[in-house]
């Protein structure tokens, strides 16, 4: 509300690098390459979105990608080994995420482990109970089935705008892929939250001075750990979302993902001093990296350089982070 | 000034801490009437924090009981005590700078509406309301990083309001304001007490405590060793209270040190028209060996900018440096040191300590050529030049492999001043070195700096506390907004005056 | 090439060097030169005056899908009028997906795919069958049908390994496999050969560990080391690549096993073969990589300029190469620019 358009930098590189790829490679604006965008990256910014929670928090979340993995496997295995149709297999596997989002809570407020080590432990840790509890591994003939649950591969379907609005007679809209569907009721969801309740305020304050929550009453612990089980949740969704992708679970699914969901998340101004955020910079980031991704694919440039580029990314928006909020400690006098 | 039958507001009766067999607070007597500003004043260690924090909630007393308006409280719950009336302000702020003015007045307590979502109307309602009876200019929708120091005190002090507290404790609450913002602070103070709160005021800076206080009260050793009305007790009486004897002696006679104007007549350094485009220019003095040059000014002149342009630290974009006579521009900090320039940065736990480690290592630092032999670290040499200056300047506790953050801020502050004495620099630059400090460990410093001087060093000063600059200058030089005013012989120029040129209006 | 050196009593050799000389044939991709590659597909090329385009998307960047993938660019880049690209899967399943995906809406007339795993990459497959283009997998198959598959048996490979690393062992013992990850058809292919070799030729033989190391060669040292600490004895061991393999002839040079430990690879890269020389492994199923590639861009030519559309394939090709055991005595017969 106030926020005098705290993405709008973000906005603008957003849109230029868009405009660039339509302009310069043949097939980026279309249809279909806006549906592959939407399917490729909804479930990289719904995990943006769930980083940002404990990074608001000072905080940060290194085992959401082992976590996806761990979600993804329970819900294989309910759905190959213990048979459970979908419409229970998916709630337990979202809900056994959101625990294992909230081990890290206790590991970071009750042992008072750095949010680094205690997360990396559980990194380690969720990627080997994936291993130890892999169906593919216990049952090797499981390992080449597809899930054919049908509330799970019901995820995976399209919503065809075009034909719904009537407007497929025009132009070719892209049918929206269920994952941004789920993406956007998420970002409702965690913008309501963050911006509507006292929870989403306690969580700016606890991150922005955590002596100051301590002192005005919030309770710095379940805060604290209420933002890991938020991106518990987030990661239990997108495994979800994944397995429907895949038909499967592999032990590898989600390796990695923790280093481009910060990514996402500080791109999308969620600084790691804590205490500010937003739910649309983290979105924004993770569809920034996947534009740039499949932008220079299509432009036929290595991917080596597409390594570097978002890595040249990352830098530039933590400096103009930096930039910024220098501007603003010399705008309060702060320094003499 | 406050009615003399008004009613007591808290009373606080046989408090006493203990830590294992240590009694640091004895057991004390201590009250306050509703619309009283009590000053509250002691040396480090005196017991002042640890009653702030019996009365915060944050510590609960080993015996004693607290009474706020005839109703016994309930002890070592900080949430209680501020529920029941008793709020505190913090020298370092307890804002949340990400969130706005609104959000921070009613931290942790937003209203909500019936569906549990935040009620912001309710919200604004409220503080518009407050702001108004306490005549308070803010921005409620303005985030808290973006006010300057004293907007952001106000702030607290609204979040105070905002829980009816009739209590409100201020520890240090001017520690990095300049003249004008303390005046704004005390007047928001005086506010205050026309509408019936009490206010108990912290300082280590005597005139504000004689200026805003009804009446004080003077703690040492863990007990209130003095307490009555400000018009009974004058200066020097209160500063040998709170010292004692010997101590207090040292600092007043330190106010009538001779001054010694260009000390030795050699100049050392001398800057001609240095200029930093949109933050200062035509900085021109000269800096004599044998003499302490004062800065005085507003927080925000410029001050700090052209001492860092000096030392290398900061880009300086025209004029004419000379060290001993021959032309300078330093590039980097590294190349200033060499040259004999010493800096003591103003934030020191920020810019100047390495906190984790141990005194010894922060005291090197400046000086590790002279501790190493071919690049390895002597340990040897290293805690002899440590304990050297450990001695030198009475640094306690004297054990080198203490930690430097659990050190009181005058320790930590003569740590600093040590390490620039090892490398023997013909400048040394001082940049506020006694914020904070308690008035015994500010006497010790001034002698120091006092020694450095008749070694023959150059020595300048930059401080905000003109009490301070009258203490310790040769010659003042006063600057405002980016430029250098003036520079005036120290006993050729009154307070007034200064004050005047520095703009504090 | 195909005649120095024949020795009476190595038949093996002899049918795998004939047959590759079948396929020199076939397609006119010899070991001998690509000039007599050119002019042969040159026709096609008259043929089909359009501009192709095709892309190999790999597992991860190793020597394999290297040497594919150089065997791919022999064949493509001579054409002049194909544009051809290698792209890295970063062994993440989501990247295969999502290159996969641009990779159909840029509109390629065939892709390359060596699957990071068989299931998931399914739905993928299915889309670019929806878009008319043909898959081709190497190696490693996938569940979804798809265009061809390219391949030497892995199966059969593994029990003519089995049967000669029981022969080597004198048909007792106790054995571990240094295996892949699951999920991938491949690796079934091979363990299932080899457990099935020792059961026909060799049933004294006893499998006591069988433990992933994700095809890599540190980690098959360490995953061998903690199979050697439970069982003292083990006196063979077979590594479903050869990185794994040579992983674990680096504990055993480690433990002053060589020599002792009967260990076999399987692919036959260049570094396997050179161990082999050494005496340090003892064999591996060995296929000419190159040649591989060439096969599979054979075939995608064959597909792309005959305007075959991925929607007339009924059922998958399969289009299986040919392979030797390779052991100290038949290594010396691989040439070095068979080598990979």
């Amino acid at each position: 509300m106030f926020k005098r358009h705290q993405n709008f930098a973000l906005l603008i590189l957003f849109l230029a690098l868009f405009a660039f790829f339509s302009f310069f490679t043949r097939r980026f604006f279309s249809a279909p390459n806006i549906e592959d965008i939407l399917s490729g990256y909804s479930f990289m910014a719904i995990l943006a979105v769930g980083q940002a929670f404990p990074i608001m928090t000072r905080g940060l979340d290194l085992s959401i990608g082992s976590n996806v993995g761990l979600g993804a496997m329970i819900l294989f295995d309910l759905d190959k080994v213990f048979h459970l149709p979908g419409w229970a297999s998916i709630p337990i596997s979202v809900t056994a995420c959101a625990l294992a989002g909230c081990v890290n809570g206790l590991l970071v407020t009750q042992l008072k482990l750095q949010p680094f080590v205690a997360t990396l432990a559980t990194l380690a840790a969720f990627r080997g109970t994936v291993y130890a509890v892999s169906g593919r591994q216990l049952y090797p003939e499981l390992a080449t089935q597809s899930v054919k649950d049908p509330w799970i591969r019901s995820l995976e379907g399209f919503l065809d705008i075009g034909h719904l609005t009537g407007l497929s007679r025009f132009v070719r809209l892209p049918s929206l892929p269920f994952s941004f569907l789920a993406l956007l009721v998420v970002a409702v969801l965690a913008h309501v939250v963050l911006n509507r309740t006292r929870l989403g305020l306690n969580l700016k304050t606890v991150g922005g001075n955590p002596e100051a929550a301590h002192l005005a009453g919030v309770s710095v612990r379940r805060t604290q750990i209420v933002a890991y089980l938020a991106c518990g949740l987030c990661a239990g969704i997108v495994a979800v979302l994944l397995v429907a992708r895949f038909t499967t679970a592999t032990e590898a699914t989600g390796t990695g993902m923790e280093l481009t969901t910060i990514a996402a998340a500080v791109i999308g101004g969620v600084t790691l001093r804590g205490g500010s955020g937003t739910v649309a910079g983290p979105i924004l980031g993770a569809f920034l990296l996947g534009i740039i991704l499949i932008g220079l694919t299509l432009m036929g440039i290595s991917q080596f350089t597409q390594q570097i580029l978002t890595g040249a990314i990352l830098l530039g928006a933590v400096y103009y982070d930096r930039l910024t909020s220098d501007r603003q400690k010399s705008a309060s006098g702060g320094v003499a | 000034m406050t009615a003399v039958n008004a009613p007591t507001l808290l009373r606080a009766t046989g408090v006493s801490k203990s830590y294992g067999s240590l009694e640091v607070l004895h057991p004390i007597e201590f009250s306050i009437k509703a619309g009283e500003v009590r000053g509250l004043v002691g040396s480090n260690g005196a017991g002042k924090s640890t009653l702030i924090k019996i009365l915060t909630g944050a510590h609960r007393p080993s015996a004693g009981d607290v009474w706020l308006n005839g109703r016994r409280l309930q002890l070592g719950n900080p949430h209680l005590m501020m529920d029941q009336g008793i709020a505190c302000i913090y020298q370092h702020s307890s804002l949340v700078p990400s969130l706005s003015v609104l959000d921070n007045i009613f931290l942790g307590r937003q209203p909500t509406t019936r569906f549990g979502f935040l009620d912001r109307r309710t919200q604004l309602q409220a503080a518009q309301k407050l702001v108004a009876e306490y005549r308070i200019e803010l921005d409620l929708l303005e985030k808290v990083e973006s006010l300057s120091t004293v907007k952001q005190k106000e702030v607290e002090i609204l979040k105070a309001l905002a829980l009816r507290s009739c209590l409100i404790l201020m520890d240090e609450p001017t520690a990095w304001l300049s003249h004008s913002e303390v005046r704004k602070l005390h007047a928001t103070i005086d506010t205050l007490r026309s509408r019936n709160i009490a206010v108990v005021y912290v300082s280590h800076v005597l005139d504000e405590v004689f200026d805003i206080c009804d009446s004080i009260s003077i703690m040492r050793d863990g007990a209130i060793v003095w307490e009555g009305p400000t018009t009974s007790i004058d200066r020097p009486r209160l500063i040998n209270i709170m010292v004692g004897e010997k101590l207090g002696k040292a600092s007043l006679e330190s106010l009538e040190q001779k001054r010694k104007p260009r000390g030795t007549g050699d100049i050392r350094l001398s800057c001609h028209a240095l200029a930093r485009r949109n933050i200062f220019s035509d900085v021109s003095f000269d800096l004599y060996s044998g003499e302490i040059l004062c800065f005085a000014g507003l927080v925000g002149a410029g001050r700090s900018d052209v001492v860092h342009a000096i030392f290398g630290a900061a880009q300086l974009d025209d004029g004419a440096l000379q060290l001993n006579g021959e032309a300078h521009r330093f590039r980097s900090p590294k190349e200033a040191i060499l040259a004999g320039i010493g800096l003591v940065p103003e934030d020191r736990r920020r810019d100047g300590l390495l906190l984790a480690h141990s005194v010894a290592d922060n005291l090197v630092l400046a000086a590790l050529k002279k501790v190493s032999r071919s690049g390895f670290l002597s340990q040897k040499r290293r805690r002899g030049l440590a304990l050297r200056q450990i001695r030198n300047l009475n640094i306690l506790p004297s054990n080198p492999d203490r930690v430097v953050s659990v050190l009181s801020g005058g320790n930590q502050q003569k740590v600093l001043i040590g390490r620039w004495l090892e490398t023997a620099p013909t400048v040394l630059i001082l940049d506020e070195p006694t914020v904070g400090i308690d008035v015994g460990a500010k006497a010790e410093i001034y002698g120091q700096l006092r020694a450095l001087r008749d070694e023959g060093r150059a020595v300048l000063v930059i401080s905000s506390d003109l009490e301070e600059v009258l203490t310790i200058a040769d010659r003042i030089a006063v600057m405002a907004e980016g430029k250098l005013v003036s520079i005036h012989d120290a006993g050729a120029v009154s307070r007034e005056e200064l004050i005047a040129k520095i703009g504090g209006d | 090439m195909t005649s120095r050196d024949e020795q009476p009593g190595n038949g093996n050799r002899r049918n795998f060097l004939k047959s590759a000389a079948y396929g020199t044939v076939a397609i006119g991709a010899g070991l001998t030169g690509p000039e007599v590659l050119s002019s042969s597909i040159g026709q096609a090329r008259a043929a089909t005056d359009k501009n192709l385009k095709m892309s190999f998307i790999q597992f991860l960047p190793h020597t394999v899908p290297a040497a594919w993938s150089k065997g791919i660019e022999d064949v493509l880049l001579k054409q002049g009028n194909i544009e051809y690209q290698l792209l890295d899967g970063q062994a993440k399943i989501e990247v295969q997906i999502s290159l996969m995906d641009t990779q159909i809406n840029d509109g390629v007339n065939v892709i390359f795919l060596q699957p990071v795993d068989s299931v998931a990459i399914g739905p993928s497959i299915a889309k670019a069958r929806r878009a008319g283009i043909p898959v081709i997998t190497l190696n490693i198959d996938a569940v979804e049908d798809h265009a061809a598959h390219v391949e030497m048996s892995h199966y059969a490979g593994a029990m003519d390994i089995a049967k000669a690393m029981g022969a080597a062992l004198g048909g007792k013992g106790k054995v571990a496999i240094i295996n892949a990850p699951p999920g991938i058809v491949i690796r079934d292919q091979r363990t299932n050969g080899f457990v099935d070799g020792l059961k026909k030729y060799h049933p004294n033989i006893q499998i006591v560990a069988d433990q992933p190391a994700d095809w890599d060669r540190k980690k098959a040292q360490e995953v061998f080391t903690t199979i050697l600490a439970a069982h003292p004895d083990v006196a063979g061991a077979f590594g479903v690549n050869d990185s794994m393999a040579l992983g674990v002839v680096d504990v055993a040079r480690d433990k002053g096993l060589l020599g002792k430990l009967v260990v076999f690879g399987d692919d036959g890269e260049k570094d396997a073969l050179e161990s082999i020389e050494k005496g340090e492994l003892t064999g591996t199923q060995y296929t000419d990589v190159y040649q591989q590639g060439r096969f599979a861009a054979a075939a995608a030519t064959v597909i792309a300029s005959g305007g075959v559309d991925a929607s007339s394939f009924h059922s998958k090709g399969h289009l299986l190469i040919p392979y030797i055991i390779a052991t100290k005595e038949t290594v010396g017969q691989i040439q070095p620019n068979q080598r990979w």
